[in-house]
C-alpha cells in the first residue's frame, strides 16, 4: 500500500517537472545575444522549406506561429503583441494597426531587393506612403463553384441572388467584404455613408438572406467539396488549393468586377530584433524565394521579378493572375474612417441577427 | 408480473443501447474518417494509414499537443490544493459563520455560462493589463476546473468524517496534523486524484474561454483544431483526437485500478 | 481497518510538536472560524480575482463607449443596453432561450430513462457505462461538430443510408437549421443530466420502493409516488446544469447553424471578436447574465416549493 502511494506522489511530481521544464528551457533560451525572429502569419500560408534554409544561411532562428483568424487576433494585439518581431496583416488592418500604435514603419533604403515588388502594389490607399508595408502575397475575392451542380457557371455577382439555388450559397462572414460588394453593385463608392446608401444596402442582403445556407469564412470550402453548397463567396487562394484535390471546383471573378486584397508583412513596435527581422522581410523579397512561396500556397505573388520563376501552371492561370482587361475591374479597398467602420459593423450586425 | 417486468426491462435496454448508439455515433465517424484518403475531410475517398504517420511528423500538432498539456497540468495543481483546502474546511471543521456565503461563491462559476467568463476575462486581462499569456490563461483554467476538484474532495471527506479513524489516532497521541498526514490524506488521495484528473481534463478539452483569452501565440489543442476548421479539416486531426482518446481510455483504466479504495483491502 | 491507525501511532517520533506543525494542526482542527476561514481564503480569492472582479468590470465595460478602432472610452451611457434591447437584437436571447429550452427537455426525456436504468437495472455493468457516458465529453467537441457535419449533411452519411434504403426521395434537410443545433445541444450536455439525475435516483432507499409494492403499489403507482419525487433535486440541478451552458453555447450554432439560428454567444462573441464593438458585447454579456440570474431566482424558489413539500 505504501508503495503504491509513492508511486503516486512521484507520478505528480514528474507531472509537476515536466510542466515546468519548458518554461525553465524558454527562461533560459532567451539571452541577449540570440539571434531570432518571431514571426506571425496565417494558417498554411508559407513553404515548410523556406524558413529552415533561412535559418541555414544567415544562422537566424524563426520562431513560427500561426493565427486563423485576424479579427481575432486583432482582439488580442491590443493587449500587446508578446515579444513578436514580424507579423502578417492585411490591408484593411493596417490603418487600425497604425492607429493602436502596434505596428512600426520600416526605415528607408534598408531592404535591398524592395524593388522587385510590382509598382501596382505600391502607393496603396491603406499605406499611401509605402512605409509601413511590405506586400507578400495577394488575392481577390469572387465566387467559387461546384461546376458539376451548376447548369452554367456564374459569371455576376447577382448570381448569388439566384433564388433556384435557395439554400445552396454561401456567404463570407464579415462586413468587409459583403458590404463593400452591396455598395459596388448598387453603384455607390466605397467610401460612401449616405443614409439612402446603407438603406440601399440593407435592402439588397436582406432580399440575400432568404437564399442563404451559411455566413461563414471557414467552412465554406469544405461545404461546396461536400456539395452542400454550390455556389460562395470565396478567396481566390482557399478555392484555387482545394481545387487541386477536387477538380469540380472553379473560381470565377465575376463581370462586375472585385477587390483585391494583399497581405503585408509588418514590423512590431517594440520589437527587440529589427535587424534581423529586416533581412529576414529582406530574404522573403528574394525572387526565388517569394516564386516558392507562392507555388506552394497558390495565391498570386506580388513580386514582379518572381512572376517568370513561377510554375507555369500558377503564372498562366487567369484566375490567379486575371489577365489585363480583367484587373482594370479589381480596385483596392478604400481607406475607411473610424465612423464608417462602425457603421459598417453595426449594418453587418443588424443583416445577420435579422 | 415477472413476465411484464422482463420485457419493461428490455424495452429499456434496447433504448439504452440505442441512446448509446447516438452517443458513439461521430465517435464511430471521427475513427472511420481518420483513415480517409483527402485533404479536406468531408467526402470519403479511400483508405490511407498516411494521416497516423505525419502525425507524429507535425511539429505544430506536437507543440500545441505540449502546451495543451502543460497547461492542463498546472490547472490540475493549482485546483487540487485549493481545493483541497477549501473542501477541508468545508467538509471537516465545525460549523462557522460564512459557510453558507462560501458555498454559493464556490457554485457561482457553475451558473456562468463559459462564453460570458471568456470575455469577462478578456475585458478585465485588457483593462489591468495583465498579459494574455500562459500564465494568466493558466489561472483562469484553474478557475474553471476548481468546482470539480472541490466536489470530488469534498465528498471524499465527508464520507471519512464518519469512519472515525483520526478520533483514534488521536487517542493513541497522533497531533492533528499527524493523523492528518498518516490517515486522511492517504485515504483521500483517490478522490484527490481523480478531482485533479477531471481537472486535467475540463482544463486539456476546454476551448471557449482559451479561445477568448489565450494570447497571441499561444496555441493550445481545441485552439489548433479550431483554426483547422477555418482552413478545412484533414483526417489529421481525426488520427490525432483517436489517439488522444485511446490515451484518456488507458488513464481511466489506470485512474480505476488506483482508486480502489485503499481502506477496503 | 483500525490497524492503520495504530500503525500511525506506533510511527510517531517521540518528540515534541515544532511550531509549524502546531500551527497545521491549528488549521485542521479549524476548532476556531479564522482557521477555517485561512484554509477558504486562496480558493475564494481564487474565484474573486478570477471571476467576480472580471464580471465587475464588464458590467463597466457595457456602461462605455465605443471609440475608434475597437478602443474603449470610459464615458457612461445606456445606448449599449438600448441597442441590445431593441426589436433587433431581443429575438435573438428569445431565440436562445427556446432553442437551450428544448435541448433541455429533450435531455430531461432522453437522460431520465438512461439514468433510471443505471441506477435499478444496471448491475456490473453500471460503472462501465457510466464511464462510457463520458468518453464522449472527453473527447474534442470541435472533432464531433466536423463528424456531426459529415453525418447529417445534404449528401451526408444519414441521408445516403436513408435514401438506399429508398426511405426517402430527396435527401432531407438535417444540417444548418434549427434541427441541427439542438441535436448537437443535446449530444454535447445529456452527460450533464444523467449524472445529477443518476447521483438522486441512487440516493432513494430501496426499502421505500419495497414498502411501496408490499402496501399493494403497482410498479406504476411506486414509480409516480416515491421513486418520482425523490428523483426531483436531481431533476432541477441536471436542468440547471444543463440550460446555463447551452444558453452560453456559441460553436454548435457556428457550425451546425444557418443564418436563421444565430444564437446570443454568436452574437457575443462577434462584438468582441469581429466587429471589435467591447461595449456593445458587454452590454449583451449583461443581458444574458441577468436573465439567467433571474431565471434561477425563480426557479429555486420553484424548486423549493416542490422538494420541501
Amino acid at each position: 500500500m505504501d508503495e503504491r502511494r509513492y508511486t503516486r506522489r512521484d507520478f505528480l511530481r514528474v507531472a509537476l517537472a515536466v510542466a515546468a521544464s519548458p518554461t525553465l528551457l524558454v527562461a533560459c533560451a532567451e539571452g541577449p545575444k540570440e539571434r531570432v525572429v518571431n514571426f506571425f502569419n496565417w494558417s498554411r500560408y508559407i513553404d515548410p522549406k523556406t524558413l529552415p534554409r533561412f535559418t541555414k544561411r544567415t544562422g537566424i532562428q524563426v520562431n513560427y506561429q500561426e493565427f486563423a483568424d485576424e479579427e481575432e487576433m486583432f482582439a488580442k494585439l491590443r493587449s500587446g503583441a508578446l515579444g513578436y518581431d514580424l507579423i502578417v496583416g492585411t490591408d484593411y488592418m493596417i490603418p487600425r494597426m497604425k492607429a493602436l500604435n502596434i505596428i512600426a514603419p520600416y526605415p528607408p533604403g534598408v531592404l535591398k531587393n524592395l524593388g522587385n515588388i510590382d509598382r501596382q502594389f505600391r502607393r496603396t490607399p491603406y499605406d499611401p506612403d509605402d512605409a509601413f508595408t511590405v506586400p507578400y502575397l495577394w488575392g481577390t475575392t469572387g465566387i467559387g463553384f461546384n461546376k458539376k451542380k451548376l447548369a452554367k457557371p456564374p459569371t455576376s455577382w447577382l448570381d448569388l441572388w439566384d433564388p433556384r439555388y435557395s439554400g445552396k450559397i454561401a456567404m463570407l462572414d464579415n462586413a468587409r467584404d459583403c458590404i463593400s460588394l452591396a455598395l459596388m453593385l448598387k453603384g455607390y463608392p466605397e467610401t460612401e455613408t449616405s443614409d439612402a446608401a446603407f438603406k440601399a444596402v440593407r435592402d439588397l442582403l436582406l432580399k440575400q438572406r432568404p437564399l442563404v445556407r451559411q455566413y461563414t469564412s471557414s467552412t465554406y470550402v469544405d461545404s461546396l467539396v461536400a456539395g452542400e453548397v454550390v455556389m460562395a463567396m470565396a478567396w481566390s487562394g482557399d478555392v484555387l488549393q482545394a481545387a487541386r484535390e477536387n477538380p469540380q471546383l472553379d473560381y470565377v471573378i465575376p463581370k462586375e468586377g472585385s477587390y483585391i486584397w494583399v497581405d503585408n508583412l509588418c514590423l512590431v513596435r517594440g520589437s527587440q530584433h529589427r535587424e534581423d527581422t529586416l533581412r529576414l522581410v529582406d530574404y522573403l523579397l528574394e525572387p526565388k524565394v517569394a516564386a516558392e512561396i507562392a507555388d506552394k500556397v497558390r495565391y498570386a505573388s506580388p513580386n514582379a521579378a518572381a512572376k517568370p520563376l513561377l510554375d507555369a501552371s500558377l503564372r498562366d492561370d487567369p484566375r490567379v493572375f486575371p489577365p489585363k482587361r480583367e484587373m482594370e475591374q479589381l480596385k483596392f479597398h478604400a481607406l475607411l474612417d473610424p465612423d464608417a467602420v462602425e457603421l459598417w459593423n453595426d449594418t453587418w450586425s443588424d443583416i445577420k441577427v435579422a | 408480473m415477472i413476465g411484464r417486468r422482463v420485457s419493461r426491462f428490455s424495452a429499456l435496454s434496447t433504448y439504452v443501447a440505442a441512446l448509446y448508439a447516438f452517443l458513439y455515433l461521430p465517435l464511430a465517424v471521427m475513427f472511420v474518417f481518420s483513415f480517409n484518403d483527402a485533404r479536406r475531410n468531408v467526402v470519403w475517398k479511400g483508405f490511407t494509414l498516411s494521416w497516423y504517420g505525419r502525425l507524429f511528423h507535425d511539429a505544430e500538432l506536437i507543440g500545441a499537443l505540449g502546451t495543451s498539456l502543460r497547461l492542463a497540468l498546472t490547472a490540475a495543481a493549482i485546483a487540487s490544493v485549493l481545493g483541497l483546502l477549501a473542501s477541508y474546511a468545508m467538509a471537516r471543521h465545525p460549523a462557522f459563520k460564512g459557510r453558507q456565503t462560501y458555498n454559493a461563491l464556490f457554485s457561482v462559476p457553475l451558473m456562468m455560462p463559459e462564453v460570458v467568463m471568456g470575455v469577462s476575462l478578456l475585458a478585465f486581462f485588457v483593462r489591468v493589463r495583465i498579459p494574455l499569456d500562459f500564465g494568466s490563461l493558466a489561472c483562469a483554467h484553474a478557475l474553471i476546473a476548481l468546482p470539480y476538484t472541490i466536489s470530488s474532495i469534498r465528498a471524499r471527506l465527508l464520507s471519512l468524517r464518519d469512519s472515525r479513524l483520526e478520533d483514534a489516532a488521536m487517542d493513541l497521541g497522533a497531533t492533528e496534523w499527524q493523523a492528518f498526514r498518516k490517515i486522511t490524506l492517504p485515504l483521500a488521495w483517490p478522490a484527490i486524484f481523480s478531482g485533479a484528473l477531471l481537472a486535467f481534463t475540463v482544463s486539456f478539452e476546454d476551448f471557449v474561454t482559451t479561445f477568448f483569452i489565450a494570447g497571441i501565440g499561444i496555441v493550445t489543442m481545441p485552439i489548433k483544431v479550431y483554426s483547422m476548421m477555418k482552413f478545412g479539416v484533414t483526417p489529421e486531426i481525426n488520427a490525432l483526437a483517436c489517439c488522444l482518446l485511446a490515451l484518456t481510455m488507458l488513464l481511466l483504466a489506470g485512474n480505476r485500478l488506483l482508486s480502489r479504495d485503499p481502506a477496503a483491502r | 481497518m483500525t490497524q492503520t491507525a495504530e500503525a500511525a501511532a506506533e510511527n510517531l517520533p517521540a518528540r515534541r510538536e515544532s511550531r509549524a506543525e502546531k500551527l497545521l494542526s491549528w488549521l485542521i482542527r479549524g476548532a476556531s472560524p479564522a482557521a477555517s476561514h485561512l484554509l477558504l481564503l486562496p480558493a475564494a480569492a481564487w474565484l474573486l480575482v478570477f471571476l467576480l472582479l472580471p464580471v465587475a468590470c464588464l458590467l463597466a465595460l457595457s456602461l462605455a463607449t465605443r471609440g475608434p478602432y475597437g478602443t474603449v472610452v470610459w464615458s457612461f451611457t445606456w445606448a449599449n443596453f438600448g441597442r441590445a434591447l431593441n426589436p433587433m437584437y431581443l429575438p435573438v436571447l428569445l431565440r436562445t432561450a427556446a432553442y437551450a429550452g428544448s435541448a433541455t427537455g429533450l435531455c430531461l426525456a432522453l437522460g431520465f430513462p438512461l439514468a433510471y436504468y443505471l441506477s435499478f437495472y444496471a448491475g456490473k455493468r453500471r460503472e462501465t457505462l457510466l464511464v462510457m457516458l463520458m468518453i464522449p465529453f472527453w473527447t474534442s467537441c470541435l472533432v464531433a461538430i466536423y463528424s456531426w457535419m459529415i453525418i447529417l449533411g445534404r449528401h451526408g452519411l444519414l441521408n445516403d443510408l436513408l435514401g438506399r434504403l429508398g426511405l426517402i426521395q430527396a435527401p432531407l434537410p438535417l444540417l444548418n437549421n434549427g434541427f441541427s443545433v439542438v441535436l448537437g445541444l443535446v449530444y454535447f450536455y445529456i452527460p450533464f443530466m444523467v449524472l445529477p439525475l443518476y447521483g438522486s435516483l441512487e440516493k432513494i432507499p430501496r426499502a421505500y420502493l419495497e414498502a411501496a409494492y408490499d402496501l399493494g403499489a403497482s410498479p406504476a403507482e411506486a414509480f409516480l409516488k416515491v421513486t418520482l419525487p425523490l428523483s426531483l433535486p436531481g431533476v432541477f440541478a441536471g436542468c440547471l446544469l444543463t440550460f446555463v451552458p447551452c444558453m452560453g453555447d456559441f460553436l454548435t450554432a457556428e457550425f451546425l447553424g444557418g443564418p436563421r439560428n444565430f444564437l446570443i454567444g454568436n452574437l457575443i462573441q462577434n462584438q468582441f471578436l469581429m466587429s471589435q464593438d467591447w461595449p456593445f458585447g458587454a452590454a449583451l454579456t449583461a443581458l444574458l447574465v441577468l436573465s439567467l440570474i433571474s431565471g434561477l431566482y425563480f426557479y429555486q424558489r420553484l424548486e423549493a416549493r416542490q422538494i420541501e413539500p
